[in-house]
C-alpha cells in the first residue's frame, strides 16, 4: 500500500456502505489512493460485516475516540445523523464526503457548510449521477446546443421499493421526513439543478396522507418557456427514463444507465440507441478509445474526485453549497404541496383523504 | 374490529388498508414480512407489524389483539402452502375469532367445466403449480378449522382487478407495445372481480356469522369477454383494436426449473428433503441454476412482428366458456357487487392516468 494513501473513515455501515461504498473503496484502495482506517456503526453485526471486507480497520461505536485530522470520512450513517456527523468531523479537520441526502433539511444542510466553511475543511455531497458520462453529455447538448434549444422534458423514474432497509425508521415520518421526493427525488432534482439552473415555477402534488408519499408529480417551469414533468414512484415500475424535446430532435436517458443514451435527430428515420465511448482525435479523425464510465465506475469516480481534492489535483465536483441546493428545491415542493388525484377512490374515501392530508399530510420542515 | 392484514402491501392488501383506512370503522394492521414493503403502505400512519410470515410464533405475536385476521398473501407454490398452516396456527395461538382467506377460483382451474361451482370436487393435477398449491392450502385450512378455534371463511376470486393490478398494468403496456394478443379473438369469459367488490366480499366474510367454514367464489356482476375487457383499455389509450392479434392457443414447454418446483412442494418431498444430504441438494440447485432452456423462438420471423406477451395462465384464462357464480356469496353473505363493470374500468383507467400512462379520455 502506498504511504500516500489516504487514510479514511467509514461511517455507517449499512446496506450503501456493504453494497456501494465497501467495493468502491476496495478498488481505490488496490489502486493505493486509499485505506480504509476504521469503520464506524453503533451496530456490531453491521460492522462485523464491513470487518469482514476491511479486517484491518479499527471498528468503534462512534467518531468520537477517533482520530479524523487529515482523513477523508464518509458519512453513509441514516440520514438523521448527516449533519452532526459531518460537522464534528468537519471541525476536527476531516474532508467529509456524506451521502446523499445531505440532511433531512435545508436548515441541517446549512450547519454542514457552515462547520466546513469555518474550519476550512472540504465537504462533498455523494450526487454520484453527476459523474456518469450519460448525464454529462446531456449537460453538453443542453449547452452547446447542437439539436437546438430544450422545449420540454418529461421524467419518469421508480419502481417497487427494493432497496432492503433494516429497520423501519426509513419509513416514520417521525424519523424521515420525506419519502420518495427525498429519496430518489435528491437525484433527480440534482441533475436538474445542475443542468437547467433554478426553476421560476414549481408544481408539487404527492399522495401522502397522513404519512410519506410513494408517488408525487411535479411541474417544473423555466425562463423561456421550457417545461417539465417529474414523476417519482415507489410504488409500481415507471419507465424509469428522461425524454428530453429539443428543437431537432429527442434523447432519452435511461435511469442507472450511466454511459448509454438514445438519440432520434430530425432527418433520422429510426432511433439510435448506443453507448458512450472516449475518443482520441487527431485533426479532424476521431478515434475510439473504448466505453466511459459505468454506474459503479461513476461511484468510484466521485469518491476519486474528494481524494484528488484533497491532494490539490482536482475541484470537488459536488460541494456542499452544490449539494443542499436539491434539499431547498425538495423543501419548496413540500411548502406547496397539494393532494394527487386518486380517480379511484369513492366520493367518501377522497373527503377522508383530503381531510387526513390536510391536518397533518405535510412532512415536517 | 381490529383487523390484522396479512400481505397487505400486495395490490389487494394495499387497496383494502387504503380503503378502511379511509372509510370504514376497522382498525387496520398490516402485516408484511419485509421493511422494504412498508414503503407504499407509509402514506398512513399505520401501527404495522413487520415478521416472518411463515413462522406461526412471530405472526401470533403480530396478530396479538386482533380480532380477525384477513390472509391476502402471496407467493410460491410452497411459500402458499406453508402460509396457510403457519396464518391458522397463528391466528389461533392469538385467540383471533375468524380468518378470511384469499384463495383463487384456480382451484377449478383457469378455463373450469360448465356448471362448476363451490360443490365441484377439486383435484391437484392442474398443470399450474399455482392452482395444486391452492388447493392444497385450502385443504389444510379446511382441515385445521375443523379441529380448532378459528373461524375459517375462504373466498375465491379469479382475475381480481383495479388500480395497480397487473392485468390492468400490463395489458396497456402491451397495446402500446403492440405485443397484446387475444385467444381466438379473446370471446372467452373473463372472470373479473374489481379489487374494491372483493375487498366488499372480505368485509361481509368478517361479519357474517353463518359464514363461518364456508368456501365462496365471488365475481363481478356482469358477463365480460377478454375482448371487452382489452377494449376498455385499447379506447382509452387511442390504440386500435385491429393491432391486438388474434391467436390459437399456444404451446406451452414449462421450464424445468418450474416443474422441479412442483415436486419439491409436494407434501411428501417435503418430507424426504431432510433426509437427502446437503451436498447432493447443492449440487442439484446448481445444476438447475445453470440449466439452459432449449431455446423455442423461430429467430426467421419478419422484423417487424412484435412477439405476443402471452403466458401459460392467460392463454387458459382467455379459453375459459364458464362465468363462475357468486350465487352462493349473494344467498348466504349478501353479497351484491356495489361497482358496475363500467364503473370498475373508469376507476381503473383513472389509475393508469395517475400511474403517467398516456390515457386519451
Amino acid at each position: 500500500m502506498s504511504n500516500n494513501a489516504i487514510p479514511t473513515v467509514l461511517v455507517g455501515c449499512g446496506a450503501v456502505s456493504r453494497f456501494f461504498y465497501a467495493p468502491s473503496l476496495t478498488a481505490l484502495e488496490a489502486k493505493g489512493l486509499l485505506r480504509v482506517e476504521a469503520l464506524v456503526d453503533p451496530s456490531a453485526e453491521n460492522l462485523r460485516a464491513l470487518a469482514e471486507v476491511f479486517p484491518k480497520a479499527q471498528k468503534a461505536a462512534s467518531l468520537a475516540d477517533l482520530p479524523l485530522a487529515s482523513r477523508l470520512v464518509i458519512i453513509a450513517s441514516p440520514p438523521k445523523f448527516h449533519a452532526e456527523q459531518s460537522s464534528d468531523a468537519l471541525k476536527r479537520g476531516a474532508a467529509v464526503l456524506c451521502e446523499k441526502p445531505m440532511a433531512n433539511t435545508v436548515a441541517e444542510a446549512g450547519t454542514m457548510i457552515d462547520a466546513a466553511r469555518e474550519s476550512g475543511s472540504l465537504l462533498a455531497v455523494g450526487l454520484y449521477k453527476r459523474f456518469f458520462p450519460a448525464c454529462e453529455a446531456i449537460k453538453g447538448l443542453l449547452e452547446k446546443q447542437p439539436l437546438g434549444r430544450l422545449k420540454h422534458f418529461e421524467i419518469e423514474e421508480g419502481g417497487k421499493f427494493g432497496w432492503q432497509a433494516a429497520s423501519d425508521s426509513f419509513f416514520r415520518k417521525s424519523v424521515t421526513p420525506g419519502g420518495v421526493l427525498l429519496d430518489i427525488g435528491v437525484h433527480v432534482l440534482d441533475l436538474l439543478l445542475w443542468w437547467l439552473d433554478e426553476p421560476a415555477g414549481v408544481d408539487y402534488e404527492d399522495d401522502a396522507i397522513n404519512g410519506q408519499e410513494a408517488n408525487c408529480k411535479i411541474v417544473l417551469t423555466y425562463p423561456e418557456g421550457v417545461r417539465g414533468e417529474v414523476r417519482l414512484s415507489r410504488d409500481w415500475g415507471t419507465r424509469n427514463e428522461y425524454t428530453f424535446r429539443f428543437e431537432r430532435g429527442v434523447v432519452r436517458y435511461k435511469v442507472n444507465d450511466a454511459n448509454h443514451l438514445e438519440i432520434l435527430a430530425d432527418g433520422m428515420p429510426a432511433l439510435l440507441a448506443g453507448s458512450l465511448q472516449e475518443v482520441s482525435r487527431a485533426g479532424e479523425r476521431i478515434f475510439p478509445r473504448g466505453m466511459q464510465r459505468t454506474n459503479p465506475q461513476s461511484f468510484i469516480e466521485q469518491i476519486r474526485n474528494v481524494a484528488a481534492a484533497m491532494q490539490g489535483c482536482q475541484r470537488v465536483r459536488v460541494p456542499g453549497e452544490e449539494g443542499i441546493r436539491s434539499l431547498r428545491l425538495i423543501e419548496r415542493c413540500y411548502a406547496n404541496r397539494r393532494l394527487m388525484p386518486m380517480p379511484w377512490l369513492t366520493a367518501c374515501e377522497a373527503d377522508a383523504a383530503r381531510r387526513l392530508s390536510e391536518t397533518k399530510g405535510a412532512p415536517a420542515k | 374490529m381490529k383487523i390484522a392484514i396479512v400481505g397487505a402491501s400486495g395490490f389487494v392488501g394495499t387497496r383494502m388498508v387504503e380503503r378502511w383506512m379511509l372509510d370504514s370503522p376497522f382498525e387496520v394492521v398490516p402485516v408484511v414480512r419485509s421493511y422494504s414493503s412498508l414503503a407504499v403502505l407509509a402514506r398512513f400512519d399505520l401501527p404495522w407489524r413487520v415478521c416472518d410470515v411463515f413462522a406461526p410464533d412471530a405472526l401470533a405475536k403480530a396478530f396479538e389483539g386482533c380480532d380477525a385476521v384477513v390472509h391476502s398473501a402471496i407467493g410460491d407454490a410452497g411459500q402458499i402452502v406453508q402460509m396457510a398452516e403457519a396464518i391458522y396456527r397463528a391466528a389461533e395461538a392469538a385467540r383471533v375469532k375468524r380468518l378470511v382467506v384469499l384463495s383463487s377460483a384456480s382451484v377449478h382451474g383457469q378455463a373450469p367445466p360448465e356448471s362448476t361451482d363451490e360443490t365441484s370436487p377439486l383435484h391437484e393435477r392442474h398443470t399450474m403449480a399455482y392452482n395444486n398449491a391452492k388447493v392444497r392450502a385450502e385443504k389444510i385450512l379446511r382441515r385445521l378449522s375443523a379441529a380448532g378455534s378459528v373461524e375459517v371463511v375462504m373466498l375465491r376470486p379469479s382475475v381480481v382487478y383495479g388500480p395497480r393490478s397487473r392485468w390492468i398494468a400490463d395489458t396497456a403496456k402491451q397495446l402500446l407495445e403492440g405485443s397484446a394478443c387475444l385467444i381466438h379473438g379473446g370471446e372467452a369469459i373473463c372472470n373479473g372481480i374489481y379489487v374494491d367488490n372483493l375487498i366488499q366480499a372480505v368485509e361481509l366474510a368478517l361479519k357474517v356469522p353463518r359464514a363461518a367454514g364456508e368456501v365462496f367464489l365471488v365475481g363481478d356482476a356482469e358477463t365480460v369477454t377478454w375482448r371487452t375487457f382489452y377494449q376498455h383499455i385499447a379506447d382509452a389509450l387511442g390504440v386500435s383494436m385491429d393491432s391486438v392479434r388474434s391467436i390459437p392457443p399456444p404451446l406451452f414447454v414449462r421450464p424445468l426449473k418450474e416443474r422441479v418446483g412442483d415436486y419439491t412442494a409436494l407434501p411428501v418431498t417435503q418430507k424426504i428433503l431432510p433426509l437427502i444430504p446437503g451436498k447432493v441438494k447443492r449440487l442439484s440447485k446448481l445444476l438447475l441454476t445453470n440449466w439452459q432452456e432449449p431455446a423455442l423462438e423461430n429467430a426467421w420471423r419478419l422484423p417487424s412482428e412484435t412477439p405476443c406477451a402471452t403466458t401459460e395462465e392467460l392463454t387458459l384464462l382467455q379459453q375459459c366458456t364458464w362465468q363462475l357464480p357468486s350465487r352462493k356469496a349473494q344467498a348466504m353473505l349478501g353479497y351484491n357487487p356495489e361497482v358496475s363493470f363500467d364503473e370498475a374500468m373508469r376507476r381503473s383507467l383513472g389509475w393508469l392516468a395517475f400511474a403517467g400512462f398516456p390515457v386519451a379520455r
